[in-house]
């Protein structure tokens, strides 16, 4: 052998440093450097940060053969994996339900396992094996198209802080007391669920990201609560169910979460939360709420529009208001109700903190314009206010008009009118 | 004495300053809150109330020598500052890791040292993407890594996974190869038995393969007890035995992953006439000797390996009538030459099995790990 006469760089560096560099790699280029040299050959075996996808077997035409490569190179790199595996993510579509798989878990749950991230193909869905309820280190489990269904025995994810389950089936009272079971969860996102009744009950919860169809929503005992987004659909059955319901959405999700700092909702949220009793006065403010952003409003609802005002006026530290209308435009323009603007009970109300007020999809109805005219009104320090219509209206030129008449309570306000 | 250190620091009293030892015994002053932002300094001062003067100068570990201090601290003085938005960050992070490569280790390892996590991930994803999509090769180039792997553990036979017969050929060819080198080693060991080179990576794949624990650790424990093996091997005269063969099943797993999947995708496309050549031979020979884990057996009888030679010689000189000349060549050469003793051939023979950069040239193509990664 021929002495270098550059000394070796990097195979000297403390094992972790090696590991990070790893680990940053593309796992089968970490494993590859198992050929470069003695030093180098079993490396790569201790890293802690497994992740798969279909880049570890060369793409061809062949969908099974792909297949198998992919299910060999994983069996292998586990089978030589010497430790703990502190992560292990699994993204491809290549891949769908099998004994494999269920191995993997089976092996994986014996490892100590923190971070399992699981994306597989669409066309079938995984049903996840029982083992999986074994990993008791599990921090973040994250969870695609599949199949859940925890056994009788499962006590809970005790250190488990994020879950995620996308398009993930699981039964109503079951999502309930997975997430109950949980008591550490910070981060929480469901989507593509179907007609879910869900009573929230995690007392650790930060974050939390809804999207689907939900029956019923309820935010119980998760005080911490400092995100919420929501997107919501609604079928005529769940409207009529809802509006037959008792209680009021809007306390039954928004009561209880004094630290509130974003709050975002889309599609029928708004709405959502106009349903059932008024709540008249709520008791809560939402000292912390910065930035609210309520997308698809319909303004020719009042009780919409009561939603946004009740939420606005009790957020005295509101920053940032991002709002979408959807207004059915021929509804909308023959309003009634607009003396309530005039009203005593919004009139002296005042956002000291709002600084940027964006608005988009807006189509020059009454209320859009007063509701406008009323945050011009009231905002001191308002910066800027942004006003994208809908579509291209006749009415533009009036629109303006009126926009230009209303009076602003910040001199340094800054209109932007963005054309369509 | 403190007194001198007082006036030092008196004209700049709005700033408090702290004192840094480096390993060559340098000493030099440096902004508090700059220093304080790596996770080992910081403990110096608030823990043990280092560093507040000359006499008590926190000594920083040997691996952060004083351009590399100088450099961290350019770092530390742009991150400590607030409310920078993270696209300034972003783009100070990138040009501060534009550096030779050396420099870059070294910093990772400094910035390692003084627990300085985010810079530890900035560096070590840098030396990351140097490394990313290079041959063995030009990693082994680029941070002068010893090619210190025999040629048998990089030649470690093709797992047979999707039943090709042109890897099976391929294996047969490797067969040949590593029993060829085996024979040669054995020579070597006659005359040294010190000099054997691959004694070391066997005994890794033997710790391997026994569920050793940990490189280092595992590497070291069967040691003894190899050469105790090794010696009686030499008693008993016998020629490759049982127990080698373990290993290398256990690094045909190792190399599986590394090769399987990449060089019988490189075959694939190509499946003309060739393969359909190989296919009937494959038919003749396989259901006589079982290549299907790579596993060679070493006591093969001599006419089979007459016929497996005649098979190779044939095959090279099929393809020798579409592959290009310099190919030819080396083929031709491992064909004449058989090594008699002498680490030089083991070059060539290394050439010669570029299989599948023989197949479809590529543009690296001289070492046997292309094989792998070509």
């Amino acid at each position: 052998m021929v002495d270098s006469p550059c000394p070796d760089l990097i195979s000297d560096l403390p094992q972790i440093i090696i590991e990070s560099i790893l680990t940053w790699l593309p796992i089968r280029e970490a494993v590859r450097t198992s050929v470069l040299s003695s030093k180098w050959r079993y490396r790569w075996t201790t890293i802690t940060h497994l992740v798969f996808d279909e880049k570890c077997a060369t793409l061809c035409n062949d969908r099974a053969l792909v297949e198998d490569k992919l299910i060999k190179f994983i069996t292998r790199a586990l089978l030589l994996h010497e430790g703990p595996i502190h992560k292990f993510q699994l993204c491809t579509s290549y891949l769908e339900s099998c004994a494999d798989i269920d191995q993997w878990i089976l092996f994986l749950s014996r490892k100590d396992i923190k971070e399992l991230i699981l994306e597989l193909g669409e066309s079938e869905w995984f049903r996840i094996p029982s083992c999986l309820f074994n990993c008791k280190k599990l921090i973040r489990l994250e969870l695609f198209r599949c199949e859940l269904d925890p056994p009788p025995t499962f006590k809970g994810f005790l250190c488990l802080k994020s879950l995620s389950l996308y398009q993930v089936f699981v039964a109503s009272d079951a999502t309930e007391s997975l997430i109950s079971s949980c008591p550490l969860l910070e981060s929480l996102s469901l989507s593509y669920s179907d007609s879910l009744t869900l009573n929230i009950r995690a007392p650790n919860l930060k974050y939390l990201f809804l999207e689907g169809e939900f029956k019923d929503i309820c935010i119980e005992s998760s005080p911490l609560l400092i995100t919420i987004s929501v997107a919501m659909y609604m079928t005529e059955d769940i409207f009529e169910h809802m509006e037959q319901g008792s209680g009021c959405n809007f306390n039954k999700f928004l009561g209880g979460v004094p630290l509130l700092e974003k709050l975002t909702g889309r599609i029928y949220f708004t709405k959502y939360l106009s349903i059932g009793d008024d709540p008249g006065r709520i008791p809560l403010t939402y000292c912390h709420l910065k930035i609210i952003e309520l997308y698809q409003v319909s303004f020719e609802d009042m009780k919409e529009v009561f939603v946004l005002l009740r939420l606005i006026t009790n957020s005295p530290n509101l920053k940032e208001l991002r709002i979408s209308g959807s207004s059915n435009a021929l509804a909308a323009r023959e309003a009634t109700d607009l003396d309530f603007w005039e009203n005593e009970c919004y009139s002296h109300c005042v956002f000291e903190r709002l600084k940027v007020v964006k608005m988009t999809e807006i189509s020059g109805v009454p209320h859009e314009m007063e509701f406008i005219k009323f945050l011009l009104e009231n905002s001191p320090v308002l910066e800027m206010v942004s006003i994208a219509c809908s579509f291209v209206m006749e009415e533009r030129l009036s629109m303006l008009v009126e926009l230009v008449r209303f009076r602003r309570a910040s001199p340094r306000a800054e209109i932007v009118f963005i054309q369509p | 004495m403190s007194e001198v250190d007082m006036a030092v620091i008196k004209p700049e009293m709005m700033k408090s300053y702290i004192w840094l030892q480096t390993a060559d015994g340098s000493i030099q002053q440096v902004e508090q809150e700059v220093a304080m932002f790596c996770p080992m300094i910081c403990h110096e001062i608030i823990q043990k109330g280092m560093g507040s003067s000359k006499n008590y100068a926190i000594s920083l570990p040997q691996r952060v020598n004083p351009s590399m201090l100088s450099l961290i601290l350019d770092y530390c003085r742009f991150h400590q500052v607030p409310g920078r938005s993270n696209k300034e960050r972003k783009s100070f992070d990138e040009k501060f890791i534009r550096m030779d490569t050396k420099r870059l280790c070294e910093l990772t390892s400094a910035a390692d040292s003084l627990q300085l996590k985010p810079l530890v991930d900035l560096t070590s994803r840098a030396l990351a993407r140097i490394i990313e999509g290079k041959t063995p090769e030009e990693i082994r180039e680029i941070f002068h890594l010893p090619d210190d792997l025999t040629e048998e553990e990089k030649l470690e036979p093709l797992k047979n996974s999707t039943d090709d017969p042109r890897i099976r050929l391929l294996n047969r060819l490797y067969a040949r190869k590593r029993k060829e080198l085996k024979e040669r080693e054995k020579l070597k060991n006659v005359e040294t038995e010190e000099e054997r080179v691959d004694d070391r990576s066997v005994e890794d794949l033997l710790s391997f393969i026994n569920g050793g624990n940990g490189d280092a650790k595992g590497i070291k424990a069967p040691k003894s007890k190899k050469k105790n093996r090794r010696r009686k091997d030499h008693q008993k005269n016998a020629s490759a035995d049982e127990s080698i063969e373990s290993p290398e099943k256990g690094s045909n797993d190792l190399d599986f992953l590394c090769l399987g999947a990449e060089v019988d995708d490189k075959l694939q496309p190509h499946s003309g006439e060739t393969s359909k050549l190989l296919n009937m031979e494959d038919e003749t020979f396989s259901p006589k000797v079982e290549f299907e884990d790579g596993d060679i057996d070493d006591e093969i009888d001599p006419a089979l390996k007459e016929k497996i030679d005649r098979e190779v010689e044939d095959f090279a000189r099929r393809l020798n009538s579409d592959w290009p000349e310099r190919m030819q060549e080396i083929l031709s050469l491992g064909q004449e030459s058989r090594p008699v003793n002498g680490n030089g051939s083991l070059r060539r023979y290394a050439s010669m099995l570029t299989f599948p950069s023989l197949l479809k040239v590529s543009p690296c193509s001289s070492a046997a790990e292309d094989v792998l990664f070509a």
